[in-house]
């Protein structure tokens, strides 16, 4: 099914676009910023952070503010990314962010964009938390864990303002790949990995260990096992050179870069002759 | 049997009418729903069967609840020749004087009113009797007056458990009409011109919702009647599923064939059992009639019913939560769009209807859209059932035409709060509605009307509140709920209720500043503009209204530390008036840390310490003589009891 090229007006300028599309995929291809914590185009839409609320220009909308990342587009869709009404509500939503996961510096980033500074409400600290008080529940870790990698180790924990993400019952997983993906999608910074040796630590997953692999050439460890293992069956490197499967990225440049020049002399050789 | 032509639905009525409306029998019923079984309803019940046993002039059964909670366990009497008796406040010792002489049955002193009688709507009017002397009709208690029967037409009069019952009083006549006689598409325009609006909260027209739904191409398409009834407070639904579940039942199945889906859903929370079993029994009776499965009524219409128990979750009652938690996913809401009417359950187009929405549609089947407009309101057409609680004199489930005035709900119905206080506001829409001041008291409630005070419909709970309550421990006691049942997905609900019940509790211990007032209202602002679910969007109401409405209470609470209703533990006092005091030491005996000391039998000598007195109130409700007074900053009350606000 095709869908129907439509206009859409953003902060009054027009910009092509297909109908059903993501307000927030429009505004980043043509480079109109719009805050967002828990949005990855990969993942399915999700409507958590509610940083992302735009403000809809059109008559007849009962709902004026809404989120750009569930907003499908339509012919003639006007909205305004900063209108007054939207940075009002997102500033109190920073302030809440802030007194939320106090300790993430990107979060304080985002909230000086914005020229929030402080907060008025009370700051949640715990000694102990593994998520270093930066945690804003976006879920994308959780997602990117399930969705992606198919691997489900962290979930949300408990229910409203009592709600944490982590591992089941807070113990080691047998299921972490060591990949990362979580730390990487991670708008706040907040989860910590450490590699030691040939383990992997996740220390924010209540401290699960990963078995990393060791490079044939030169004895580095370099990726997860197990996620290698996973690599092979999602992809199934079969023509994946058996000499190049077991070296880390860099002896397997080295390596491809010395079997071209190996052929080129080669080549010039049998030129030669 | 299975039923297929209108002469076997005929005579399964006329031998429900035999148990019904006996001809040469005493027909005894006990209230026994939730309501009625729990004040003693069932013990009742249990006495009536052992003294019962060798006779048999006598037919003993249940029925559900006729809505006037506050004066069970009832008994329904009924006589043939004469008609119905209501017994109320029916006790094990009463059941010897009920049973042993039927012809004085008029003359016991506990008799409510009698049936003469009572329009099951979907059958003629069915005539009891109305030959007891010097009882009145029921319909002339100020109780019953203003009410309008239509989604309780059989509660409390038909016995639950029996599906002959229920077709006894034109039970599944809508249904035949509707498969024999109805495309889906006319019965969705009859729908339509009802004006039917969805029970559950937010008002959205029904026909419209199952057009949407039937207009959606699939093989596979459900129906789900959404029971999560989360409400603190509210059993308007409970109390439908266990006073008459086959007209839930009925309406699915309508509702099913209206939009081509062969499946439907109950979704229950699992804390209602006794409307469990009667939903599960009466599915079982409705199948073994033919009335579910395959081919019913030899239509060729297939449709089945299962039921799913929820873990009681407030937020489950939303749509997509709900659609989340049947699939086994955590109960929080989902991004709309999709609407459940493209993808809802498993991804399939999915109508979901309030237990009350779904028992209107035989009615509007069977009498038709134009009748079913013939009460309530232009906007709002039809009746609504309300639970009538807190602070008001008839507690009960009141049912009343939408358009009705707030105050002949409180004041002609619930005959106005308890020994004669002043009521102060209602509080509408469950946890998440806001507070009506009585000077609104004259607004008809209506959907538009109720959003235009600040405050919702939602389901129906309805809350009085005199002048002992707090408003600002009201807007505490609520958002302490929200606060516990937000399921914590989206941020301004999970970390904005959290702060402003946090700043509410400073306030009601006396440590609120001025700026907290704004502090609140920007929050609310927010919440309500950025959430994703309802919950979030409506929670901050009763805030939001005690601010508009009682602003200087929360000033007293603020300025002078002091509360002005008595409410707020922190600013209030406890104190002994020596003068009344006669030195009984009840109070001091009954104090749970024995912060009460003096000379037993010298009055003067007894004093609360202070610093001891965790104001449990117990003092105050022993003390016989009044001697115990509660003070706060100069406000004093003698004697109103200590209860908090719920
Ligand atoms: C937090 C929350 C709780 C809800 N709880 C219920 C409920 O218990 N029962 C119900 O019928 N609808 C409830 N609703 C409304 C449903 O989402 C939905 O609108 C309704 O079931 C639709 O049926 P109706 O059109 O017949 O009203 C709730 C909504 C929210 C936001
Ligand atoms: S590192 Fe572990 S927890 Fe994180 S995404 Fe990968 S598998 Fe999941
Ligand atoms: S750890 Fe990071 S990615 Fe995971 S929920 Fe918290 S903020 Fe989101
Ligand atoms: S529903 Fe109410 S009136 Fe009926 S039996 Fe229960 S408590 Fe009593
Ligand atoms: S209020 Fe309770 S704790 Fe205080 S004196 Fe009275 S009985 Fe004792
Ligand atoms: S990015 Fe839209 S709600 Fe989070
Ligand atoms: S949790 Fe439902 S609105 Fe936020």
């Amino acid at each position: 099914m095709k869908s129907k090229d439509i206009q859409v007006l953003i902060n009054g300028q027009e910009f092509k676009a297909k109908e059903g599309e993501l307000v927030i995929d429009i505004a980043r291809r043509n480079g109109i910023f719009i805050p967002a914590l828990c949005y990855e185009e990969s993942l399915k839409p999700y409507g958590a952070c509610r940083m992302c609320i735009v403000e809809i220009k059109n008559e007849g909308v009962k709902k004026k503010i809404t989120t750009s990342c569930t907003l499908q587009a339509f012919d003639g869709l006007s909205i305004e990314t900063d209108s007054e009404e939207v940075l009002k509500h997102r500033k109190v939503l920073l302030e809440l962010y802030l007194a939320q996961a106090p300790n993430s510096s990107k979060l304080k980033e985002l909230a000086l964009r914005y020229g929030v500074n402080r907060t008025r409400f009370r700051q949640k600290i715990r000694d102990d938390d593994p998520l270093n008080n930066s945690c804003v529940l976006c879920g994308l870790c959780v997602r990117v864990c399930s969705e992606v990698m198919s691997a489900g180790v962290i979930n949300f924990i408990g229910r409203g303002e009592k709600t944490r993400v982590n591992t089941p019952y807070f113990e080691q997983s047998e299921l972490c790949l060591g990949c990362r993906a979580c730390a990487e999608v991670c708008p706040t910074g907040a989860i910590e990995f450490r590699d030691d040796g040939d383990i992997r630590i996740a220390a924010s997953w209540s401290n699960t260990k990963v078995e990393l692999k060791k490079c044939s050439m030169c004895g580095k460890y370099y990726a997860p096992v197990k996620l290698d293992k996973k690599i092979d069956t999602l992809y199934y490197y079969k023509d994946r050179d058996d000499e190049l499967r077991d070296m880390c990225p860099d002896c397997r440049r080295k390596a491809i870069a010395r079997k071209m020049t190996l052929i080129a002399e080669n080549e010039v050789e049998k030129y030669a002759k | 049997m299975k039923i297929n032509t209108l002469e076997d639905l005929i005579y399964i009525r006329e031998v429900g009418l035999k148990k019904l409306k006996p001809r040469d029998k005493v027909r005894v019923s006990v209230g026994m729903a939730t309501c009625g079984i729990s004040v003693g309803g069932d013990v009742v019940f249990e006495e009536l069967k052992e003294k019962l046993k060798n006779r048999d002039d006598v037919l003993l059964t249940k029925t559900g609840c006729i809505g006037f909670c506050h004066v069970e366990p009832l008994v329904n009497v009924f006589i043939p020749g004469k008609g119905i008796l209501i017994y109320h406040h029916v006790q094990t010792k009463d059941v010897k004087k009920i049973i042993d002489n039927f012809s004085e049955a008029e003359k016991l002193d506990n008799v409510l009113c009698q049936i003469d009688k009572w329009y099951h709507i979907t059958s003629d009017e069915i005539v009891y009797g109305g030959g007891f002397t010097n009882i009145p009709r029921w319909s002339e208690l100020g109780f019953f007056k203003p009410q309008r029967k239509l989604v309780m037409r059989n509660s409390g009069i038909i016995n639950p458990e029996d599906i002959d019952e229920y077709i006894a009083v034109g039970g599944y006549s809508a249904l035949f009409k509707a498969l024999k006689k109805m495309t889906p598409e006319e019965i969705i325009n009859e729908v339509k011109k009802s004006g039917l609006r969805g029970r559950g909260g937010a008002g959205f027209p029904t026909g419209v919702k199952w057009e949407l739904a039937k207009n959606e191409q699939s093989d596979v398409k459900y129906v789900i009647c959404n029971a999560d009834e989360g409400d603190p407070g509210a059993y308007m639904n409970r109390n439908e599923m266990e006073s008459d579940p086959h007209s839930v039942i009925e309406g699915m199945i309508i509702g099913g064939y209206a939009i081509g889906a062969h499946k439907g859903i109950i979704y229950i929370r699992a804390e209602y059992p006794l409307a469990l079993y009667r939903l599960q029994k009466a599915i079982n009776e409705a199948k073994n009639y033919g009335l579910l499965g395959k081919n019913i009524l030899g239509s060729g219409f297939d449709f089945d019913i299962t039921i799913s128990k929820g873990a009681g979750a407030f937020v489950c009652g939303e749509e997509t939560a709900l659609i989340a938690s049947i699939e086994g996913d955590i109960g929080r809401p989902r991004p709309r769009p999709p609407f459940p009417a493209q993808k809802g359950l498993w991804g399939k187009p999915t109508n979901i209807n309030n237990v009350e929405t779904w028992t209107n549609i035989p009615l509007i089947v069977k009498k038709g859209g134009d009748w079913f407009r013939g009460f309530g309101n232009e906007k709002s057409p039809g009746t609504k059932v309300f639970s009538l609680v807190g602070k008001v004199e008839n507690v009960g489930l009141v049912e009343v035409e939408l358009g009705t005035p707030i105050k002949t709900v409180v004041y002609d119905i619930g005959g106005g709060a308890p020994s004669g206080k002043k009521v102060k506001a209602v509080q509408t829409g469950g946890p998440s509605g806001g507070c009506i001041p009585t000077k609104f008291f004259d607004l008809p409630i209506d959907y538009e009307n109720l959003t235009s005070v600040g405050s919702i419909m939602g389901s129906g709970g309805l809350v009085v509140m005199d002048e002992n309550t707090c408003m600002v421990d009201t807007a505490k006691f609520f958002l302490d709920f929200t606060v516990d049942e937000s399921c914590g997905k989206c941020v301004p609900c999970r970390e904005g209720l959290k702060h402003m019940l946090f700043i509410l509790e400073n306030i009601t211990k006396g440590n609120g500043k001025e700026e907290d007032i704004k502090t609140l209202e920007q929050l609310s602002e927010t919440i309500k503009t950025t959430s994703l679910c309802g919950l979030g969007q409506t929670a901050p109401n009763p805030v939001i209204t005690t601010i508009k409405y009682f602003k200087d209470e929360y000033l007293e609470h603020i300025n002078n530390k002091r509360c002005p209703a008595l409410v707020c533990a922190t600013l209030i006092e406890f104190e002994i008036d020596q003068r009344k005091c006669t030195g009984c030491a009840v109070c001091a005996k009954r104090c749970p840390v024995k912060a009460i000391d003096g000379i037993i039998g010298i009055g003067e000598t007894f004093r609360i310490d202070p610093n001891k007195c965790i104001k449990c109130g117990t003092c105050l409700d022993v003390c016989k003589l009044g001697a115990v007074i509660k003070t706060s900053k100069g406000v004093v009350n003698e004697k109103q009891g200590h209860t908090s606000s719920y």
